[in-house]
């Protein structure tokens, strides 16, 4: 009997006209959207690529230790996943001068936006109207009537439902596929097929939870115009206020310090009163070292001092000692300052973390942010990706110093008299920043809890329709 | 006759389910919205009395815009600091910027409840008017008793728009007065100006999408197809043309993203500083001023050329995009109410203009360390100015799009079978 019911319900459905409207918006709009984002990710990937050669060319001419860490800062490159999910990857560019306004105002639309956004409203277009409408055309008691259980009636009406629901979703998802594989610019791994696979699954779990709530609002109604009114209200709610309010109370409960304020001091303890500290060590040191080497004491051209150095042995060794000195004062300046801003540093990021956890506890009482997070989180854009990328250039940080610490020690042994902080030099053997994507089963691993979520929001709404349409009143 | 149909769809929307479920939703909402903003507004001031430049600093931040409460818009760009350094501009981000959730939904400001919400409510007070009262048999009731149906369509109408927009003109003016209560929080002439005047454009607004509920519901025979049509309609005009159409944008005008922009300015600043030392050094001694003054004139002189290409390039891109995004009327309304509101492209615009004015004065002014900068003022916009730049047109594409609404419903209900 169930079989014949979710029959019953994929044919009442198919021939409907709501399921036409909302496949042909589904079938249209995804791979349109995937097109324009497929595009997009192609010259962004040139883009990146230009600006990696205008690195690589700055770097053969003008590569200086003293200033290079700032212009080869780790920048995230794209991935061709992003032609179906862009979650945080934006370019607002906020941190600089010229950030771009428009994805402020206007966020692009991806597989995410047009899943948790459309694919919820038309879950909710297709169910409002499951129980209450069947109870105005009357064939609900006809149903009862004839001993068929409730229990498999509300079954069908689920099955069925998600049933015609992820049908046009998967043709729509399979022409996108088409899309991006017949794109010769877009390389795409065996890696990201299965996240994109793992975040349809997400998305099916995700219309579950609208259907099952449709079919729970209209088991409470008696007429069909009610409960769609009840559904959206619902569906507002929870879609278009409780993310967005969310890191906003979360700010409210959990502020944090001043980040102008924080920014400024850091950079005041790290620049201004860094170089007064390390002029007042160096002063220091050469006033020991003039005790130990007079010759220091006196006042030399650079050309008459290089060729002091080499016709005389002392003061080479003069000039080295001085040079290990100043390096050594500014060393410790750099590391007592370095200290003082890492604290203050490591509490704002402490405080702020905090923040952000709070804001996605409250927002995950939303479907939308646990299918978002979901989402974005399987395909490296979100959150995740994001800590990941800090630890990853974390990790080249350390590197880098290295080399570059190696790098002005040698030199310095060679030819003590040069400023190598600010000489260019040859940096063709630096450890370059080379971003990976997290291994798949890591990603999957930290979106269980999501999926979690999503299955017992369903799952509990699922309950509720149960209970609600075994004690409705079918006449 | 008129005014007894608007009457009866008065009586008839006070006494109906959805009136009370929709005012409670926009009463919720609303409020929820500016308790919030408005909270969120008071810690960014809160954080600006900390950071606010002092007399003399070379520093131009912007004091929170309390028309921000309504339309956030651009304002976390527009509140950065900017500090005035030889080799450029050193930017602070604030609060936001430390929570990586603000940049996955969108601000609930008063402008997004009304591009979102009030035009799904105006929908929904439409969708039906014609078709559910044939299908009750009152349309022709009504007509048979030779009421002109340009009257019915007219009182319907009028009736349905004052249901919608007197409630949250209510809702929407105690907010604004409640807020402004606050005497750290004064909007002063002005500002109340600019707040009826997005006001309007709201009122405006969801009479284009109670016109566009109207007209469906005169072409079709069943509410339920109305509403499934009219839900497509409204999530493509408002969710997906306005995002999509930037995006299709991209595509066509090909401008350096802000990243490739911060990049080259960085190599620039450090290579001339780089240069400026090697020359210093090769002169002996201590290096003349003369050598790092020509290349900090030098930094200046192609980080402003290079803002300037990239100015024009991004001008074209911003306006293509606002040519396709105008197709649909939520993103009129949006970047009408974010001008007027002065969070939008055009007054972020400026202020960058304004900065990198402040910085030239600052660096000209500067040639000892002993004279103190200058203090940054910023002067928003005047209305007038807004609508000359592209205010006016946005205005007009949503009046001309509901008259055309409203003309199309009439031409549908006159040809309307009513039986």
């Amino acid at each position: 009997m169930l079989k014949t019911l979710i029959q019953k319900e994929i044919r009442a459905g198919i021939f409907s006209f709501r399921f036409a409207a909302v496949a042909a918006l589904l079938i249209v709009v995804i791979p349109v959207s995937v097109f324009i984002l497929a595009n997009d990710a192609v010259r962004k990937a040139d883009e990146y690529a230009a600006r990696q050669a205008g690195i690589e060319t700055y770097l053969k001419d003008y590569a200086h230790f003293n200033r290079l860490q700032g212009v080869i800062q780790p920048s995230l490159p794209p991935l061709p996943i992003q032609a179906f999910v862009r979650g945080t990857s934006s370019d607002a560019n906020i941190g600089e001068f010229d950030n771009d306004p428009l994805p402020v105002l206007f966020p692009l639309i991806d597989l995410t936006f047009i899943i948790s956004i459309l694919l919820s409203l038309a879950a909710l277009v297709l169910s409002y109207d499951a129980v209450s409408g069947e109870r105005e055309e009357g064939t609900l008691k006809l149903q009862l009537a004839n001993s068929l259980s409730r229990s498999s009636l509300i079954l069908g009406k689920i099955i069925g439902g998600m049933a015609i629901l992820v049908i046009p979703f998967f043709i729509s998802i399979v022409l996108s596929l088409l899309v991006i594989l017949l794109n010769p610019r877009l390389s795409w791994g065996a890696a990201d097929g299965a996240a994109l696979a793992l975040v349809c699954t997400g998305a099916v779990v995700y219309i579950f939870v609208f259907l099952a709530l449709g079919v729970f609002i209209s088991a409470r109604h008696r007429s069909s115009g009610a409960s769609v009114m009840t559904a959206l209200c619902a569906w507002v709610l929870l879609v278009l206020l409780i993310p967005n309010l969310s890191p906003y109370a979360a700010s409210i409960i959990a502020p944090t310090p001043s980040r102008i304020k924080t920014s400024r001091e850091i950079a005041r303890l790290t620049d201004v009163d860094r170089d007064e500290l390390g002029r007042n060590l160096q002063a220091r040191k050469y006033d020991e070292l003039v005790r130990i080497y007079p010759v220091l004491a006196e006042r030399l051209t650079e050309e008459e001092a290089q060729a002091r150095i080499l016709r005389d042995p002392a003061y080479r060794e003069a000039k080295s000692a001085l040079t290990r000195a100043v390096q050594e004062a500014w060393d410790e300046a750099n590391r007592i300052q370095g200290e003082k801003a890492e604290t203050l540093e490591a509490e704002l990021t402490r405080r702020e973390e905090a923040q952000t956890r709070l804001a996605k506890i409250i927002s995950m009482a939303s479907p939308l942010s646990d299918f978002t997070y979901l989402a974005t989180d399987l395909t490296s854009t979100g959150m995740r990706n994001e800590r990941h990328f800090n630890r990853l250039a974390g990790e080249w940080g350390n590197a880098y110093r290295e080399y570059r610490d190696g790098r002005i020690e040698a030199f310095q042994k060679e030819d003590p008299a040069i400023d190598w902080w600010n000489t260019p030099v040859n940096v063709g053997d630096m450890p370059r920043f080379r971003y990976t994507e997290e291994a798949l089963g890591e990603r999957i691993a930290g979106v269980l809890p999501d999926f979690a979520i999503l299955l017992a929001m369903g799952l509990g709404l699922f309950a509720a329709a149960f209970a609600a349409f075994i004690r409705y009143d079918a006449r | 006759m008129i005014q007894t149909i608007i009457k009866k769809e008065i009586a008839a929307n006070l006494l109906s389910y959805k009136f009370f479920v929709v005012i409670l939703l926009v009463t919720i909402l609303v409020f929820t919205s500016l308790f919030v903003m408005d909270r969120d507004f008071k810690n960014r001031l809160a954080d600006y009395a900390l950071t606010r430049p002092k007399p003399g600093e070379p520093i131009a931040l912007l004091p929170p815009n309390p028309l921000s409460i309504f339309a956030h818009g651009l304002d976390e760009a527009m509140g950065r600091s900017f500090e005035i350094s030889p080799i450029g501009i050193d930017v602070r981000t604030g609060q936001q910027s430390g929570n990586a959730v603000f940049g996955f939904f969108p601000a609930p400001d008063f402008v997004y409840i009304v591009k979102v919400v009030m035009s799904l409510v105006a929908l929904l007070f439409g969708f039906d008017q014609i078709n559910r009262e044939r299908e009750n048999g009152v349309l022709r009731l009504m007509l048979s008793n030779s009421v002109a149906r340009s009257r019915i369509l007219a009182g319907k109408w009028l009736g349905n728009f004052l249901s919608l927009s007197v409630p949250f003109l209510l809702v929407s003016l105690l907010g604004f007065a409640v807020i402004n209560l606050d005497p750290r929080i004064r909007f002063g002439a002005s500002g109340t100006g600019r707040f009826l005047l997005i006001c309007v454009l709201a009122l405006a607004y969801m009479a284009l999408f109670l016109s566009l509920g109207i007209l469906v519901s005169a072409l079709t025979r069943r509410p339920a197809s109305a509403l499934v049509i009219l839900l497509l309609i409204w999530a493509g005009a408002v969710f997906i043309v306005p995002n999509l159409g930037t995006l299709a944008a991209r595509q066509a005008v090909s401008v350096p993203s802000v990243k490739a922009l911060s990049e080259r300015r960085q190599q620039i600043w450090t290579r001339e500083i780089l240069l400026a030392e090697i020359e210093s050094r090769g002169a002996g001694g201590r290096g003349s001023r003369g050598a790092g003054k020509n290349h900090i004139e030098a930094i200046n002189a192609e980080t402003d050329k290079m803002e300037e290409d990239f100015r024009a390039k991004f001008d074209r891109l911003i306006g293509l995009s606002k040519g396709i995004n105008r197709l649909s009327p939520a993103a009129s309304f949006v970047y009408a109410a974010t001008e007027f509101a002065g969070t939008g492209i055009g007054e972020e615009r400026r202020l960058k203009e304004e900065v990198l004015r402040y910085k030239n004065s600052v660096l000209a002014g500067s040639g000892t360390d002993g004279p103190k900068s200058p203090a940054f003022v910023y002067q928003y916009r005047p209305v007038a100015e807004i609508l000359a730049a592209g205010g006016l047109i946005d205005v007009a594409a949503l009046a001309l799009a509901t008259a055309l609404l409203v003309a199309a419903g009439m031409m549908a209900f006159l040809r309307y079978d009513v039986r």
